[in-house]
C-alpha cells in the first residue's frame, strides 16, 4: 500500500482494521474494515450508539484487548514528531500486545482516558503514586522527589485544589470529577502526543462534564495534542471536534470534517443521530425523533448494509452486498448507495468509490 | 489502628464466654453421669455412699450455673480439670496441641502458596496448561473425600513404596528430630493440603480474573509498565484481600479436616483426643478442646480483620 | 407480530415459558459434563434403589468366604466377615444418598424460612437469628457435628439427620436474608403490601420465588456436601450406628492398616462410589447453575 499522506500532518493512520472476537468457538466480527486518519493537533470525534465498536476500535489500536480478540489491519501507523523529526511506528506489526515495543508507546506517545473514573484508579494506592508510576517507568534515573514535583505541577495544571495535600490521598477520598482529573493526569504525565478519550464524561454530572471537556480542549489548543474523543453525545461533538467519524455496527459509515458531517450529512444513520439530539427550546408539540428498531445482534448479521432494516430509504440492492465507501468531496466519505439522492451542497462533484 | 485492634480483641472475650457456657450447659444436660466412668462398677454397686460423697466433693450436686462459674474460675487459674480416667487435661493439651498446630499450620502454609499460586497463574494464562491441570485437580479434590485421599497416600507411599510411616508423629528410635518430623508429617500435611488447595485455587483464580478485568488494570497498562508489574502490583495486591477472607473461611474446614486426617494417620493431635473423648463420653475434655478450637477460630478471624485493614486504605482510614 | 397480539396474555406467557424451558434444556444438554453428571446420578440411584427393593442380603456374615477378592459370584469381593461388598455398596448408597438429599433439602428449607423471616421483619428478630447463625459459623462444621453427637448421646439415624440439618442451614440463610433485605424495598412488594396481602403471602409467594434459583443450585451441591460429611463422620466412628451400611461406615473398615494393605476391594469400591457420585453431583450442579443463573444469560 503506497503512502498517500504526509507523516508530519497525519499522526495516526488506520487502514482496514478488523477486530474479531472468539467466543464459544464462534467468531464475531465487531470492527470491520475501519479506516480513518487523525491530523496532528486536531480532535477527532468517533460517534455511534453503544456497541457500535467505537471503543473496541480504540482498544484495538492501543492493543488492550484480551486473548480472545483477533486484530488484523493493513496499517495502524503512528507518526511521532519530535524536534521536527518524524518517527514512524507500525503498530499492526508489533506481535506482543504488552511487549516492550508497545509499552514504549504507551505513556510517552499515546495514552488513554477511560470512561469511568470510579473504577479506573487502583483503590489501594495513593493517587500521587499512581500518577508518578508511568513517569518513573519511562524516565530512568528520575528520583521519586523529582517525580513528585512533576505530579504536583500536573495537578496544579489540571486544577486539582491543594495538590500538596491531595497527592497523598487515596482514590476513595476523591469526588468523581476529581478522580477523572487524576486519570487525565495519569494519561498526560509523560507528555504524549495522542490522547484517546473513551467517553470521558459519561459517568460524571453535567457541570463537571463541561469542566473536563474544557480541560481536554485546552490540551488540544494550547499544547497541540491530538485527541480522539469517543462519545455518543452529538452536542459534545459539535463543540469539540474538528473531524467526525460516525460508526454503526462496526463500520465507519461516514467520515469527514465537522462541517461536512453536520451540514452536508450524507448517511441516513448520521441524519437520524442528529435528529435525535434534544435541543433547548424544542418547539411545543415537536417530537424528538428516535431511530426505529434496535441495533441488530452482531452474531446474526447477514450481508449488505447493516442499517438497512432501520433505514427509511432502504432498497433491495442495499441488502444485496456489502456497501463500499464513496468519497463525496476530499476528506468526506460515506458508506451508502444513496448518497447522491441526499441534499448536498451545490457543485458537488460525482463521488468516486474508494477502497 | 491500635484502637481498632483493641476493640476487636475485647469483642473476643464475651464471645468465648458465651460459647463455653452454651457448650457447658449442652454437655451437662445430656444426663450422662461422669461418675459412671470414673468409679469402677463394683465400687458403685457396693458402696453408693462413696459415690455420693465423691459427687458432693466434685460439686456435681450444685446448680449448673454455679458449676459453670467454678469451672470458669479454675480455667482462669490454669486448672483445666481432669479426664474421667483422672488424667490432667492441661497435660494432654500441652502434649497434643503443638502436634495439631504443626499439622494445620504447615497445611495452611502450603495450601495457600500452592492454591493461590496456581489460581493466579491460571487467571493470567487462562485456558493454559496450568489452568487446565488446576481445574481437573480442583474438581477431583472436591469430589474425593479427604480421608480417602489419606488412605490412598498410605497405600501408595507407606505400603507399596515404603517411604513414609503410615502412623504416629514420633518414632521411638529417631536419631534426627528434624528428619523424623519430616517423615511423619509429609503424608498428613500433603493430604490436608490437597483438600484445601482445591477451593483456594478456584477462588484465587476467579478473584484474580475479576481483578484483571477491572478498569484500573487497563489504566496500569496504559502507563506502559511491564506486565509482571501489572499482575503483581496492581492485580495481585487487589486480589489479596478477598483471597485472605476466603482463607479465613477455610480455617473451620482446615480444623475439621485435621480431625479426620489425624484419625486416618493415627496422629496424636487434639483431633484424635476429641474423637476419643466423644466416644468415651469424656465431657471435660470435649469442653476444653471445643473451647480451644473456638479460640483458634476467633484469633483467625481477628487476624484477617487486621490484615484486611492493612491492605485496604478504605478500612484502614476508618471510613 | 399480529398473531401474538390475538393470543391471550396467559397463552403468551405459557408459550414464552415453554420456549424458555426448551432453550434451557437445550443449553443444559450442550453441557456434556452436566449431562454426564445427571446420567451417573440416575444410574447409581436407580441401581441402589433396585438393590434395596429386591432385598439382597447385605448384613449376614458368612465366615466361610471372608475377605474374598472380586470374582464372578462376588463382583466387589467380600468384607472382613464375609458379607458381599456389592450388596453393601448398593445398600449403603441408599442410606448415603437419602442422608444427602434429606439433609440438603431440609437445611435449605430451614435456612430459607429463617432467612425470609430475618430479612423481611428485620429488627430484633433479625438480630437474634443472625447472632445464632454467627455462633454456629464460628465453629468448624465437623466439630459442631461432633459436639452435637456428644450431647445427643446415641448415634441413631434420626439424630444424625437432625444434627446435619441443624448445622447446615447457615449459608442458605445468609443468601436468602440478603436477598429479602434488598427486595423488600422494591415497589412491587410495597404494592402487594398496600393491597393488604398477608405477610406470609408476600414473603413466600412474592419474594421467595426470586431466590429460588440460587437455593436450588446450592441445595444440589449441598447433597454432595452432606454425603461427604456423613462419610467423614462415619469414618472416624461417630456417624450413624455401625450396623447401618452407609458408604462412610463401609469405609470405616479401612481404618485398619491390614485392610488397606491386603484387601483393596473393601475400600476402593465404596470410595469410588462416593467420589463418582459426588463428582456427578458437582458437575450437575455446575450445569444447573449455568442454565438457571439469569445473570449469565
Amino acid at each position: 500500500m503506497g503512502k498517500n499522506f504526509d507523516s508530519k500532518e497525519i499522526i495516526l493512520n488506520v487502514e482496514n482494521l478488523n477486530t474479531t472476537f472468539v467466543s464459544d468457538q464462534k467468531k464475531i466480527r465487531i470492527v470491520k474494515n475501519v479506516s480513518f486518519q487523525l491530523k496532528r493537533g486536531k480532535a477527532l470525534a468517533v460517534v455511534g450508539e453503544s456497541g457500535c465498536g467505537k471503543s473496541v476500535t480504540m482498544n484495538s489500536i492501543m492493543r488492550f484487548l484480551g486473548r480472545n480478540a483477533i486484530i488484523k489491519a493493513d496499517s495502524i501507523q503512528y507518526n511521532a514528531l519530535r524536534d521536527g523529526k518524524v518517527t514512524e511506528y507500525h503498530i499492526e506489526k508489533i506481535d506482543k500486545p504488552h511487549g516492550p515495543e508497545m509499552r514504549a508507546l504507551r505513556g510517552p506517545e499515546m495514552s488513554m482516558v477511560f470512561q469511568d473514573p470510579m473504577s479506573s484508579l487502583n483503590p489501594v494506592y495513593k493517587v500521587g503514586d499512581q500518577v508518578a508510576e508511568g513517569l518513573l517507568q519511562h524516565n530512568k534515573g528520575m528520583t521519586k522527589a523529582q517525580a513528585r514535583e512533576k505530579v504536583l505541577e500536573m495537578f496544579r495544571k489540571l486544577g486539582i485544589p491543594d495538590p500538596e495535600e491531595r497527592i497523598d490521598c487515596y482514590p476513595h477520598q476523591f469526588s468523581g470529577g476529581m478522580k477523572q482529573r487524576v486519570v487525565i493526569a495519569i494519561a498526560m504525565i509523560c507528555n504524549p502526543e495522542l490522547i484517546i478519550c473513551d467517553e470521558p464524561t459519561t459517568a460524571l454530572d453535567v457541570t463537571i462534564q463541561a469542566q473536563i471537556m474544557e480541560l481536554l480542549k485546552d490540551m488540544q489548543v494550547k499544547d497541540g495534542k491530538s485527541i480522539i474523543l469517543i462519545t455518543h453525545n452529538m452536542g459534545l461533538v459539535a463543540e469539540m471536534a474538528d473531524e467526525v467519524c460516525v460508526m454503526y455496527m462496526g463500520r465507519v459509515v461516514e467520515f469527514g470534517s465537522l462541517e461536512d458531517v453536520f451540514d452536508h450529512t450524507s448517511h441516513p444513520y448520521t441524519q437520524a443521530l442528529l435528529r435525535s439530539v434534544p435541543v433547548l427550546g424544542l418547539a411545543d408539540g415537536q417530537k424528538l425523533e428516535t431511530i426505529p428498531g434496535a441495533t441488530p445482534n452482531p452474531a446474526d448479521l447477514k450481508g449488505g448494509c447493516e442499517f438497512a432494516d432501520r433505514c427509511p430509504f432502504a432498497e433491495d440492492k442495499c441488502r444485496a452486498k456489502d456497501i463500499p465507501m464513496f468519497e463525496l468531496s476530499p476528506g468526506h466519505r460515506v458508506r451508502c448507495l444513496k448518497y447522491s439522492s441526499f441534499p448536498l451542497a451545490e457543485g458537488e462533484p460525482a463521488a468516486a468509490e474508494v477502497k | 489502628m491500635l484502637k481498632f485492634i483493641l476493640k476487636k480483641l475485647a469483642m473476643m472475650i464475651p464471645m468465648l464466654v458465651v460459647i463455653s457456657l452454651v457448650v457447658f450447659l449442652g454437655l451437662r444436660s445430656t444426663g450422662i453421669d461422669p461418675l459412671t466412668f470414673m468409679v469402677p462398677p463394683e465400687v458403685q454397686s457396693q458402696s453408693p455412699e462413696i459415690v455420693e460423697q465423691l459427687r458432693e466433693d466434685l460439686g456435681l450436686n450444685d446448680p449448673l450455673l454455679v458449676q459453670y462459674f467454678r469451672w470458669l474460675g479454675n480455667l482462669l487459674k490454669g486448672d483445666l480439670g481432669l479426664t474421667n480416667k483422672g488424667e490432667d487435661i492441661a497435660g494432654i493439651i500441652a502434649d497434643r496441641l503443638p502436634y495439631t498446630l504443626e499439622l494445620s499450620l504447615y497445611a495452611m502454609l502450603f495450601s495457600s502458596i500452592i492454591g493461590i499460586g496456581i489460581g493466579i497463574i491460571s487467571a493470567i494464562r487462562q485456558n493454559g496448561i496450568v489452568d487446565y491441570i488446576g481445574r481437573v485437580l480442583a474438581v477431583l479434590g472436591q469430589a474425593v473425600p479427604q480421608f480417602l485421599v489419606g488412605i490412598l497416600m498410605i497405600w501408595i507411599f507407606s505400603i507399596k513404596m515404603g517411604i513414609f510411616p503410615a502412623a504416629n508423629r514420633v518414632s521411638p528410635d529417631a536419631t534426627n528430630a528434624f528428619v523424623d518430623a519430616f517423615m511423619h508429617l509429609f503424608l498428613p500435611v500433603t493430604t490436608l493440603t490437597i483438600g484445601m488447595v482445591a477451593v483456594l485455587m478456584r477462588y484465587a483464580r476467579n478473584t484474580m480474573l475479576d481483578v484483571l478485568n477491572s478498569d484500573y488494570i487497563k489504566t496500569a497498562r496504559s502507563k506502559g509498565i511491564p506486565e509482571w508489574k501489572v499482575y503483581l502490583k496492581h492485580g495481585f495486591r487487589n486480589a489479596m484481600k478477598p483471597v485472605l477472607v476466603i482463607l479465613m473461611f477455610r480455617i473451620p474446614a482446615l480444623i475439621g479436616g485435621s480431625v479426620v486426617i489425624e484419625s486416618v494417620f493415627s496422629y496424636p493431635g487434639i483431633g484424635t483426643s476429641m474423637t476419643n473423648a466423644i466416644t468415651n463420653m469424656d465431657y471435660n475434655l470435649v469442653l476444653v478442646i471445643t473451647l480451644i478450637i473456638a479460640a483458634v477460630m476467633l484469633v483467625a478471624s481477628f487476624m484477617v480483620d487486621v490484615l484486611n485493614a492493612l491492605l485496604d486504605p478504605r478500612v484502614r482510614l476508618g471510613e | 407480530m399480529s398473531n401474538t397480539n390475538s393470543m391471550s396474555i396467559k397463552e403468551q406467557n405459557k408459550s414464552a415459558a415453554s420456549s424458555l424451558m426448551k432453550k434451557n434444556i437445550r443449553k443444559f444438554l450442550r453441557n456434556k459434563l452436566a449431562v454426564f453428571g445427571l446420567v451417573v446420578i440416575v444410574v447409581i440411584t436407580v441401581a441402589c434403589i433396585v438393590a434395596a427393593a429386591t432385598g439382597i442380603d447385605y448384613g449376614t456374615p458368612n465366615p466361610t468366604i471372608m475377605k474374598t477378592p472380586p470374582n464372578g459370584e462376588h463382583m466387589f469381593g467380600t468384607d472382613t466377615i464375609g458379607r458381599d461388598m456389592l450388596a453393601r455398596v448398593l445398600f449403603g448408597g441408599c442410606y448415603s444418598i437419602f442422608i444427602g438429599v434429606f439433609c440438603a433439602v431440609m437445611s435449605s428449607v430451614l435456612g430459607a424460612v429463617l432467612g425470609a423471616v430475618s430479612g423481611y421483619f428485620g429488627g430484633k428478630v433479625d438480630m437474634c437469628i443472625v447472632r445464632v447463625s454467627e455462633l454456629f459459623q464460628a465453629f468448624p462444621q465437623l466439630v459442631l457435628v461432633m459436639m452435637l453427637v456428644a450431647i445427643l448421646g446415641t448415634r441413631s439415624m434420626g439424630n444424625m439427620l437432625f444434627v446435619f440439618v441443624i448445622t447446615g442451614w447457615m449459608t442458605t440463610f445468609r443468601m436468602v436474608r440478603n436477598e429479602f433485605m434488598s427486595l423488600k424495598g422494591e415497589t412491587y412488594v410495597k404494592v402487594c403490601e398496600a393491597f393488604g396481602m398477608s405477610k406470609s403471602n408476600v414473603m413466600f409467594k412474592q419474594i421467595l420465588p426470586n431466590v429460588m434459583t440460587p437455593i436450588i443450585v446450592s441445595t444440589t451441591t449441598n447433597v454432595a456436601y452432606f454425603i461427604l460429611q456423613e462419610a467423614s463422620l462415619s469414618f472416624i466412628g461417630l456417624g450413624v450406628a455401625d450396623s447401618t451400611p452407609t458408604w462412610g461406615n463401609i469405609l470405616n473398615a479401612a481404618k485398619s492398616i491390614q485392610v488397606v494393605q491386603n484387601q483393596w476391594w473393601i475400600w476402593v469400591f465404596p470410595g469410588a462410589a462416593i467420589s463418582l457420585f459426588v463428582l456427578a453431583i458437582n458437575f450437575f450442579g455446575d450445569g444447573l447453575r449455568d442454565v438457571l443463573d439469569a445473570k449469565q444469560q
